[in-house]
């Protein structure tokens, strides 16, 4: 178990289970997971198909609520709150990072990164002043104007990084966020999370790949809706060069 | 705040989805353009009717009172009516006499015979046998040279005042007064020529098509006591006093004609205000039925749209999906569609609105009086957007109550 005892807990959840009906069948997604996850933590959920992952992170990321057991967020109970009380949770506190990039396509960069803003109301001029910040620090300034599909994967993930940061998120989830990239682009995004952690960030990944959970400091496994292991990796530097290898090795049937 | 920012946003957002498919958005407010140009062609027919009504019946005063033979609105009962004695001139120089000094009571008597000039002929002229107080009563006044004159009556002189279309008939741009005309078999001399009345729509009678001669020289030239059916106009002095002058000229008649207490009138008083009744209820009832079709239009129209809503919410499921992920209300959603139909559908009531206006101007240059009043305008604006609300809101209810993780998952 990690030590949280010293640091303030972001969030909490106790006991939680999920329990959908698909035709006459009860599938039961989580059957009781307990965690706690800290301010500033990197931590990788792991975990097959079916394992109750994705459900996981749906119901951390407010999308989903569970059936029983409870959910803290920054020290409120989010499992009795309303759909409009949730929303405006996913809007400030939540910032999503998906596999697909799910930017706007009709809309610049610019405006993709500012939709957070505009949903909760913060008037034009500071938009524009917070959508930019967020647009340089992820290196993207020149490609403002420009829409989704004048971009490469790698770019368009950046923005999309840019529009979970844009509100000062308590929590960046990323969904497998190198899933629909190249090996190369894949570890520049990663990097970026890297940084983004070094400077306070609470990082949550959900990936089913090793060598991008190493990159967090923690591991938690899940299997069959339950919680299998849940490890804090010894801080170390990660080198990419090995996680390079490791795939190169793993193409070519060395591994 | 937030609720200005959402509809500021949400009406970029359907700009933009409408200007993604035009072709698509043009199709879709076809139908609502037609239903508003129905709606307000049928409004402003309406008005139009009314007007011409009006300009028509005008000329026969709201202060006046007629005393007829025949009431003007007869249906199945006209039979009953039939062994009434005629009006004659005797009666009304009677009723004159009784209302000396208080009101104007003018007589006219009307047949129709073939105009000619020359080689010019014109068929069946209303003939109107009058006396010099009928301008005061209709509020028409020659244009050209006089009207009749106390003396033309008292020594029956064969002088005709013409209406414009006579005029324009037998004379042309040529001058018309003073010249020689035959009315049958008569001679008179043109005295006068009228101003142009207009508004001869709707089975009424054409006000240009008139000649006025005196009422003396008509007796005598077209016809004896047998087919004297007189009109009696009396002019009320002021609009106030009108029903108690019906009552007096009731009684006066009444007493003229030496009628029992017991016995029913033989005779009827007309106003202009029966009239319109008469008429704002037929009108009326084509008024609904115009109505009642436009409805329908726009009852189809407004399908349409629904239809095209229901595919717009679903080819952005996974855009609503985004946008609940990153905080979107469901209010946010349901606004963002519910504008963009009611966009769609005000860009066809403007449209609409465009192509009526035009309409309105052909159906005014040839056919009656018709205008499109700011009402109209205000109300055809109101419709369209309504409509496409009410179009709009269930496709754009479903798409609000999208569940995200779903949405995110659609291809």
């Amino acid at each position: 178990m990690t030590e949280t005892a010293k640091q303030e807990v972001t969030l909490a959840l106790r006991n939680v289970v999920k329990t959908y009906v698909m035709g006459a069948e009860e599938v039961h997604a989580l059957s009781g997971v307990t965690l706690d996850i800290a301010k500033n933590e990197y931590v990788a959920i792991m975990g097959p198909s079916g394992s109750g992952k994705s459900t996981l992170m749906n119901i951390i990321g407010c999308l989903d609520v569970p059936t029983g057991g409870n959910y803290f967020l920054a020290g409120e109970r989010v499992d009795e709150k309303s759909e409009s009380e949730l929303a405006e949770i996913r809007n400030r506190m939540i910032g999503f990072v998906f596999q697909t990039f799910n930017l706007i396509p009709r809309a610049n960069i610019l405006h993709n990164v500012e939709l957070p803003l505009i949903y909760g109301g913060v008037p034009k001029a500071a938009r524009r002043v917070l959508a930019k910040r967020a647009i340089e620090q992820v290196g993207l300034q020149d490609r403002m104007l420009h829409k989704p599909n004048e971009l490469s994967g790698g770019q368009r993930q950046r923005v999309a990084i840019a529009r979970a940061l844009v509100f000062k998120p308590s929590i960046i989830l990323a969904d497998e966020p190198t899933g629909n990239l190249d090996s190369r682009t894949g570890e520049e995004i990663m990097r970026m999370l890297d940084d983004l952690h070094a400077n306070g960030q609470t990082i949550i990944l959900v990936t089913h790949e090793n060598y991008i959970a190493a990159h967090a400091s923690r591991s938690i496994r899940l299997r069959d809706g339950l919680i299998e292991s849940d490890i804090a990796a010894a801080a170390q530097p990660i080198d990419p060069g090995q996680a390079v290898r490791t795939m190169e090795m793993k193409s070519t049937g060395t591994i | 705040m937030r609720t200005t920012l959402d509809v500021h946003e949400s009406f970029k957002i359907a700009i933009s989805a409408i200007s993604a498919n035009k072709a698509r958005g043009a199709l879709t407010s076809l139908g609502i353009i037609i239903g508003i140009v129905a709606v307000i062609t049928t409004m402003t027919a309406f008005n139009g009717m009314q007007s011409a009504f009006r300009q028509g019946a005008g000329a026969m005063g709201a202060d006046v009172i007629y005393v007829s033979r025949m009431p003007w609105i007869t249906m199945n009962d006209w039979f009953t009516f039939r062994n009434r004695p005629n009006l004659n001139l005797a009666e009304a120089e009677k009723l004159k006499n009784a209302f000396e000094g208080r009101a104007i009571v003018n007589p006219t008597i009307d047949t129709r015979r073939d105009l000619k000039y020359r080689s010019e002929i014109l068929e069946g002229v209303t003939i109107i046998g009058t006396t010099e107080k009928l301008p005061i009563v209709t509020n028409r006044m020659p244009e050209y040279g006089r009207f009749l004159m106390p003396f033309d009556m008292q020594y029956k002189k064969k002088v005709a005042i013409i209406g414009y279309d006579v005029a324009e008939g037998l004379f042309g741009s040529a001058d018309p007064l003073n010249k020689v005309i035959n009315i049958g078999r008569q001679k008179f001399t043109v005295a006068g020529a009228m101003e142009r009345q207009g508004g001869n729509t709707f089975g009424g009678p054409n006000l240009d098509r008139q000649v006025f001669i005196p009422v003396s020289t008509f007796v005598k030239v077209f016809g004896g006591r047998r087919f004297t059916d007189v009109d009696i106009a009396v002019k009320a002095p002021s609009l106030a006093g009108m029903e108690d002058l019906e009552y007096e000229v009731i009684g006066e008649m009444r007493k003229i004609r030496k009628l029992k207490p017991k016995e029913d009138d033989n005779f009827s008083i007309n106003k202009l205000d029966s009239l319109m009744g008469a008429f704002n209820s037929v009108v009326g009832v084509v008024l609904a039925i115009g109505l009642l079709v436009t409805s329908i239009a726009l009852f189809v129209g407004g399908i349409g749209v629904m239809n095209i809503m229901f595919v717009s919410v679903t080819e952005r499921t996974r855009e609503i999906g985004i946008r609940k992920a990153i905080g979107a209300r469901r209010r946010s959603i349901l606004m963002q569609f519910l504008f963009e139909s009611a966009v769609i559908c005000l860009i066809g009531g403007v449209v609409g609105i465009a192509i009526a206006t035009a309409l309105t101007f052909v159906i005014n240059a040839t056919l009656m009086p018709a205008s499109i009043s700011a009402g109209i305008l205000v109300a055809a604006l109101i419709i369209s957007i309504t409509v496409g609300v009410v179009a709009g809101f269930v496709p754009a209810y479903k798409g609000s109550s999208l569940d995200p993780i779903e949405a995110l998952r659609y291809e």
